[in-house]
């Protein structure tokens, strides 16, 4: 399930929120558990066992490593988390990779892989790091083990951020699974995030989608220059307003939940260089890299060639994490060499330079970076490229382009204002009285709008199946 | 934020996804959605068959959102949504000038596009044209071909400025250059009038005017003498329809349509199939104009075959391969032929070769709106 369709919004939800505030404390936990393994199986059916699975062996590799620290045996706690991980990527590879690895070697030659055909699993990516966390923390001495099984298996399904992330750590919610409060206050903040993400999503995000898609269905001869610039301006909206929308109901509806996640992402589009954008950009997977591999593999703590080495592992590792195809792949080592130019000498002009220079070089290399990432198809990718670039021997905007920019400019200006903190520091210099005003205004013309986007939406595509 | 106004939120929030759930439980199911001309989903069937295979859950996510409280509400607020976010289309349908609703028409692909990733298979023109061409090759009487271009076409000015749409004329010229028919020429006729209302504003058909031009392509075609508009009196039989593009633009802020007649129905018999069995139909069935469906005034809507005798027994019999913008056609072609049979192929699988055998049948006439000829699923049947 998603929780962009009437059936989550109006019948899921509602039913998961009356019984999760009817039963006693001690029971909520066992609510969100069966609802959340509902959710799972509403969209994956089978593939609900891989929670189950997951639950059993991550809860017990967590007790055996804490059972072996306790005893002072190092090795074998190191062998525990070693198995854990094993099993967790073993799962991610198997569902996400294997076919993406038969292929390729099919394509030269190497037929002993069979290409399987399996279904990408929903949120798997999501969820095997997460429970990766877990035992690695638990070694770490960052976390307790979870003794209740049930309580375990309520962080591993969790569903408000069980299919699109956020990447939550066991550390930065065991204590919240055991104990938290719940609030009229906390409920209604819940409200006003959750409320951001679906206007986010549903009004921003589907609606530039459609623009994206128009254009990513052109026959290279029949873009544009200035059509192609504004289509891959429309994916880099979509891509934005979709990701943190989906970010935003999760924070939200934890908070009704009683929950508190970190935020996800922090206006990445004002970005003046790429180093920024990727502090502001999904922070939740940069920083599950940084803890669990970077910093393993020695982070910058050693010899210069070997700290490049860990940065293109880290960076081919993320850009892969996004889908089981080459341009993934190249999207993340893009980024490696951004950010190795920035960090050996652009880093420092740029912070002398005007802020407006900072601001088009980082977005002009963002735009391209999504060209690479939405384009899976390498032909197409560079036939498009090249049209963006004015290789493309076609004109530089027809009447069609014309129709897209004025039938999309307001909501493009609408989405440009959005991706900056203008509108919320407008909203904290309002007196009580006014934010009360302009929240309950917002809420409910929200609420009707999201609604009848819900009902009439054509268009409402899950962008992470690749995930 | 302070208590009071937390518990407000929460009250507002809690009401407003409660109220939706309770009411639309409570409120009794629909099957069929006057307003969106639609049948809506029917509740899902449970069953370990369609739990396994995922059918329950997809249904069931229809059936929410079809019978949702407030759906019309909804439908049209999305409408006004687009529009005033500088929007001028929704659902496909283009807000043309002059109050005119138009249907998006998509450039078809020439050759065949096999199916991908839950997109079905699309037949090219080519495909489409063999078939009509078969036809061609196995019939003794003639084969005429006839494609109605769009309003999208015809009423091009009314657009919003450049918005895509198939050059309708040029694919209509080289489908007729390829064809072994003998061919209608309908943009030919409609063309010259576009200032005049020949297509609905808020349906996709022509209009009884636009029919008359219509059937005077047909008859120029035919060398048939060809007839004469002050010889009718015009009749408006209603002037509140709201067509097929009201329904799917979701657009509520347009004046209605008016359905006019122009051919009395005098010493006409018509025999109607509407479910496999004869029954007695009419040139204009009244009882449809105080429905949503209106277009269906005419001949009572789409059927497998509809058989219009008249009382000119010494003109010739013409088959028609129809859709529905031939019901409002019929009415002129009877002052020019003793029989009109109306052929639907994509309720009627019999052999038309074998028709035209048995009710000797004069000639052919395969007759299509341009958006139905590119995309129909049936007209392989047209070969057999």
């Amino acid at each position: 399930m998603v929780f962009s369709t009437p059936i989550f919004m109006f019948y899921f939800l509602v039913l998961t929120l009356f019984l999760y505030y009817i039963v006693p404390r001690r029971g909520r936990n066992v609510v969100l558990l069966v609802s959340s393994l509902f959710f799972y199986w509403w969209g994956e059916r089978a593939y609900v066992s891989i929670m189950f699975l997951s639950t059993a062996i991550d809860y017990t590799h967590g007790l055996l490593v804490e059972r072996c620290k306790a005893r002072g045996n190092d090795k074998g706690a190191k062998m525990a988390v070693a198995s854990s991980i094993v099993f967790n990527l073993a799962l991610l590879c198997f569902f996400k990779y294997w076919d993406f690895i038969a292929g390729s070697l099919q394509s030269v030659g190497l037929t002993f892989m069979p290409v399987l055909g399996v279904h990408l699993p929903i949120g798997i990516s999501f969820y095997t790091f997460q429970t990766m966390s877990y035992t690695i923390d638990v070694y770490r001495g960052d976390a307790r083990a979870q003794r209740n099984i049930l309580n375990f298996g309520t962080f591993v399904t969790l569903f408000p951020q069980l299919i699109a992330g956020p990447i939550i750590k066991y550390k930065d919610l065991g204590d919240q699974i055991n104990e938290r409060t719940c609030s009229t206050e906390r409920f209604a903040s819940g409200v006003q995030i959750l409320m951001v993400g679906l206007a986010k999503k549903l009004l921003i995000a589907n609606n530039v989608g459609m623009l994206w898609d128009s254009y990513k269905a052109m026959a290279p001869a029949e873009l544009t220059v200035a059509g192609a610039w504004l289509g891959v301006l429309a994916f880099t909206f979509q891509i934005y307003f979709d990701f943190s929308g989906y970010s935003d109901m999760a924070v939200g509806l934890g908070r009704m939940l009683g929950f508190e996640f970190l935020p996800n992402f922090n206006y990445p589009y004002i970005s003046k260089s790429i180093t920024e954008f990727w502090r502001r950009w999904h922070i939740s997977l940069s920083t599950w890299f940084r803890e669990y591999l970077y910093i393993p593999l020695g982070g910058n703590r050693c010899a210069k060639p070997r700290w490049m080495f860990n940065l293109l592992v880290v960076w081919a590792a993320t850009g892969i994490w996004h889908g089981a195809s080459w341009n993934f792949l190249c999207w993340g080592l893009y980024f490696f060499a951004l950010l190795m130019v920035e960090k050996f000498f652009l880093l420092k002009p740029l912070e002398k330079a005007p802020a407006l220079v900072g601001h088009v070089y980082t977005m002009f290399f963002v735009m391209v970076s999504w060209a690479i990432f939405a384009i899976e198809d390498f032909s197409h990718l560079e036939a498009y490229l090249k049209v963006m670039f004015g290789l493309g021997g076609v004109p530089l905007a027809n009447a069609s382009f014309g129709y897209c920019l004025v039938s999309y400019l307001p909501i493009l200006c609408l989405a440009a204002l959005a991706s900056t903190p203008l509108g919320a520091s407008v909203y904290r210099r309002l007196g009580t009285r006014g934010q009360q005003a302009v929240c309950t205004v917002l809420i409910a013309g929200g609420l009707i709008a999201c609604t009848a986007y819900l009902v009439d939406g054509t268009y409402n595509p899950f962008l992470y199946s690749n995930f | 934020m302070t208590k009071k106004f937390s518990i407000f939120l929460t009250v507002l929030f809690c009401a407003f996804i409660g109220g939706v759930c309770v009411i639309s439980l409570l409120l009794p199911d629909k099957d069929f959605s006057p307003l969106e001309n639609r049948y809506l989903q029917k509740p899902p069937k449970l069953s370990l068959e369609t739990l396994g295979s995922g059918k329950f859950m997809e249904d069931a996510e229809d059936y929410v959102s079809d019978h949702i409280a407030g759906r019309d509400f909804w439908v049209a607020a999305k409408a006004w949504s687009e529009r005033l976010s500088g929007k001028k289309e929704n659902n496909g349908v283009y807000f043309g000038a002059q109050d005119t609703l138009i249907n998006r028409v998509d450039t078809p692909a020439w050759e065949d596009t096999p199916a991908q990733q839950g997109v079905p298979a699309k037949q090219g023109l080519s495909t489409r044209l063999g078939y009509l061409d078969t036809l061609v090759g196995n019939m003794s009487v003639p084969v005429y071909f006839g494609l109605i271009p769009s309003a999208a076409e015809i009423w091009r000015d009314r657009l919003p400025a450049g918005a895509p749409t198939a050059d309708e004329k040029a694919i209509i010229d080289q489908l007729y250059f390829s064809t072994g028919a003998s061919t209608i020429d309908l943009y030919g006729a409609l063309a010259p009038h576009s200032g005049e209302d020949i297509y609905y504003r808020t349906d996709h058909h022509w209009t009884s005017l636009g029919a008359y031009y219509g059937a005077n392509a047909v008859l120029e075609a035919l060398g048939l003498e060809p007839l004469d508009l002050n010889s009718y009196q015009k009749t408006t039989v209603t002037d509140q329809f709201n067509g097929t593009l009201f329904s799917t633009s979701g657009v509520r802020w347009l004046p209605p349509d008016t359905i006019d007649a122009y051919v009395p129905n005098e010493g006409i018999k018509v025999t109607s199939w509407f479910k496999g069995s004869p029954e007695e139909g009419s040139l204009y069935v009244d009882s449809y104009l105080d429905v949503k469906d209106k277009y269906s005034y005419f001949l009572g809507g789409n059927q497998a075959l509809c058989v219009i005798e008249t009382e000119r027994a010494d003109a010739p019999k013409v088959l028609v391969v129809r859709d529905s913008y031939s019901d409002s056609l019929a009415p002129f072609l009877t002052e020019r032929f003793s029989e009109i049979h109306l052929f639907d192929l994509r309720y009627n699988l019999s052999s038309i070769k074998g028709y035209v055998e048995n009710n000797s049948i004069d000639l052919v006439i395969v007759l299509y709106s341009f958006a139905n000829f590119t995309t129909d699923t049936n007209l392989f049947l047209l070969g057999r």
